[in-house]
């Protein structure tokens, strides 16, 4: 469908869109919620902050919007922005239009240290609070074992990385499942609504606790997207066109696990938002990693506090989980876009 | 190269096989299929290590310098090269220019007149903007050459660079070359399975069978040689036409 690259001025419109996007989200995200608060007076609030004019909002009011809900918008911006670039960096270096940020072992490396924290097998329970940091070490542990499995010989190729991804997940689900089988049906219950993601349980502590690692691993991955357009040719290619291939693949893979392990373990495993953002980037910038990853940083960071916004309000006070609002809206578009466009180039 | 052996598992690719090019000259092998001549320029491209012997461009050694320092003297032509999709013409030619820049940059003016330079040389310019998918195979060929040559090395490696391309385009992609080692000094070592046009372009030919170097001479001599035909397992017959040699096998 894209006959020639697309012209500076598309690529400056859909910055722009996006970028509007953006703010939309961020207001709908401080604005929207079971308590009516009128949205002007919200984003006088907003600006009262920054010492513009005064706020009109109740002491009440001012709790719900900069205790639960900002804090919710701002880890919704930075999980949507964390998995979105993440995605779009594993599809640059493993030229796999289906990679997403879990490739490598993370969801399941996630899932079952969360399994062990909330599961009370033998009625031992290592303690909810723990979720969490097991759910990061799990997720660390997964792509370590996998890197080591396949990523370190002299020829090692990305497809052998990719296999030994799949073995690790299998096997971490399967010790996770096994976990799940001999557990009560009530953990069984909080471990399945903490695999399919939720950012209920966002406070300002989760987000000082999350921001360093995503700051520091989104500003890797935007700023490898040179090297991932040369990746295109393939590795030979690209190592005589003096890329060092070897390097940049572990700089890559270790920053986008690292961040988007950080995420998994704050708000469990939100699916399809890796995957399908960079593509519908892709679709409108054309296929530089240059645009693609900076972009769908913005892109993700504004899809995931829409796809909240829906979650915490279709049928509240209950929430749906995360990951069904993303697949739900993330599905449709996906197939849209598939039809769309041509096949990728392996 | 000296005694240069290249292994994979316990299978010998090459064994043993000594060759230097002078710079400015035009060197290509020749062999039969799996004789060991795209292991012999991967290797000498530093794409696959030697399990003996070295490679040494003006006295350094290949395998001891690193991507960038090998992208900025040797540039490789790939049998079957990559084409990504969605890249134009022009942004796939600078990708030659990486070794320049680095990885965090942009490309420089030097870097951009440069590619602007090869893309006028090898009539690429008005493709300038296309997507790389979108160009025919002659094309595409002469693009790929625009990338090695925005590398502005002085060792140019090409495995194959005409399979696939009818003939008005084999002798187009060659006759670039050829103006380049003239004009520019640049040094190539090529393979190719056209034994008339090996003959026709090259300075000298080398010739490799199971991994071992039969033959290493001027062009005419090597095509004239016994130890050919018997390498091809067949008679050729060899015709001059204007004062080129052609090449032609004879069938019983």
């Amino acid at each position: 469908m894209i006959a020639t690259p697309p012209s500076g001025r598309r690529v400056v419109l859909v910055v722009g869109a996006t970028l509007a996007a953006l703010v939309v989200a961020m207001v709908c995200g401080l604005v929207i919620g079971p308590t009516s608060i009128a949205t002007m007076r919200v984003i006088g609030d907003v600006f009262s902050h920054l010492g513009l004019g005064h706020s009109t909002l109740t002491p009440t009011q001012s709790e719900i919007i900069w205790q639960l809900r900002a804090p919710r918008m701002v880890l919704g911006l930075l999980a949507g922005a964390m998995l979105a670039v993440a995605g779009g960096t594993y599809q640059g270096v493993f030229r796999n239009p289906l990679a997403d940020p879990y490739l490598l072992g993370v969801a399941a490396g996630a899932g079952l240290g969360a399994t062990i924290a909330i599961v009370d097998v033998g009625g031992a329970v290592v303690t909810p609070s723990w979720t969490p940091i097991l759910a990061f070490v799990g997720a660390l542990l997964a792509v370590a074992v996998t890197w080591a499995i396949g990523g370190r010989g002299l020829r090692s190729s990305t497809a052998t990385l990719i296999l030994a991804g799949v073995a690790v997940a299998s096997l971490f689900t399967s010790a996770q499942t096994f976990l799940q089988q001999q557990s009560s049906t009530t953990s069984l219950a909080r471990v399945y609504i903490w695999l399919l993601g939720s950012l209920a349980s966002a406070s300002w502590s989760s987000v000082t606790l999350v921001l360093p690692y995503v700051v520091v691993c989104v500003v890797i991955c935007v700023a490898a997207g040179r090297a991932l357009d040369v990746m295109s040719v393939g590795e030979d290619e690209s190592r005589s066109l003096g890329l060092p291939v070897r390097r940049v693949r572990l700089i890559v893979i270790v920053a986008s696990s690292l961040g988007t392990a950080a995420i998994v373990s704050a708000v469990g495993l939100i699916g399809f938002v890796g995957i399908i953002v960079p593509h519908i980037v892709r679709l409108l910038v054309g296929t530089s990693y240059r645009r693609i990853l900076p972009i769908s940083v913005a892109f993700g960071a504004a899809f995931l506090v829409f796809a909240d916004t829906i979650a915490r309000t279709v049928l509240a006070p209950s929430e749906l989980p995360l990951g069904v609002v993303t697949a739900i809206v993330g599905a449709p578009v996906f197939v849209i876009i598939l039809s769309l466009r041509r096949p990728m180039a392996p | 190269m000296l005694g240069l052996s290249v292994r994979a598992g316990s299978a010998t690719l090459i064994s043993d096989v000594s060759l230097s090019v002078d710079a400015g000259t035009w060197c290509t092998v020749i062999g039969p299929n799996g004789a060991g001549k795209t292991t012999l320029v991967e290797t000498v491209a530093g794409l696959r290590r030697s399990s003996h012997g070295t490679v040494t461009l003006s006295g350094e050694s290949v395998s001891a310098m690193n991507e960038r320092q090998r992208a900025l003297r040797v540039a490789v032509v790939p049998q079957h090269p990559t084409i990504p999709f969605g890249m134009s013409v022009h942004d796939y030619v600078s990708l030659g220019r990486t070794a320049y820049h680095g990885l965090l940059r942009a490309p420089s003016a030097a870097d951009r007149r440069c590619v602007g330079d090869v893309l006028e040389r090898l009539s690429l310019t008005e493709f300038a903007a296309r997507d790389v998918a979108t160009l025919s195979g002659g094309e595409r060929q002469r693009m790929v050459l625009a990338r090695a040559l925005a590398q502005a090395t002085t060792v140019m490696v090409l495995d194959e660079p005409i399979t696939g391309l009818d003939l008005r385009h084999q002798i187009a992609i060659l006759e670039l070359l050829q103006n380049e080692v003239r004009e520019c000094g640049l040094t190539v070592l090529a393979t190719l399975h056209d034994l008339t046009l090996a003959g026709q372009f090259a300075d000298r030919l080398v010739l490799l069978d199971q991994g071992r170097l039969v033959l290493d001479g001027p062009s005419g001599e090597v095509v004239r040689s016994r130890e050919l035909a018997e390498c091809y397992g067949m008679e050729l017959r060899v015709i001059d036409v204007d004062g080129a040699d052609v090449v032609i096998p004879v069938r019983h």
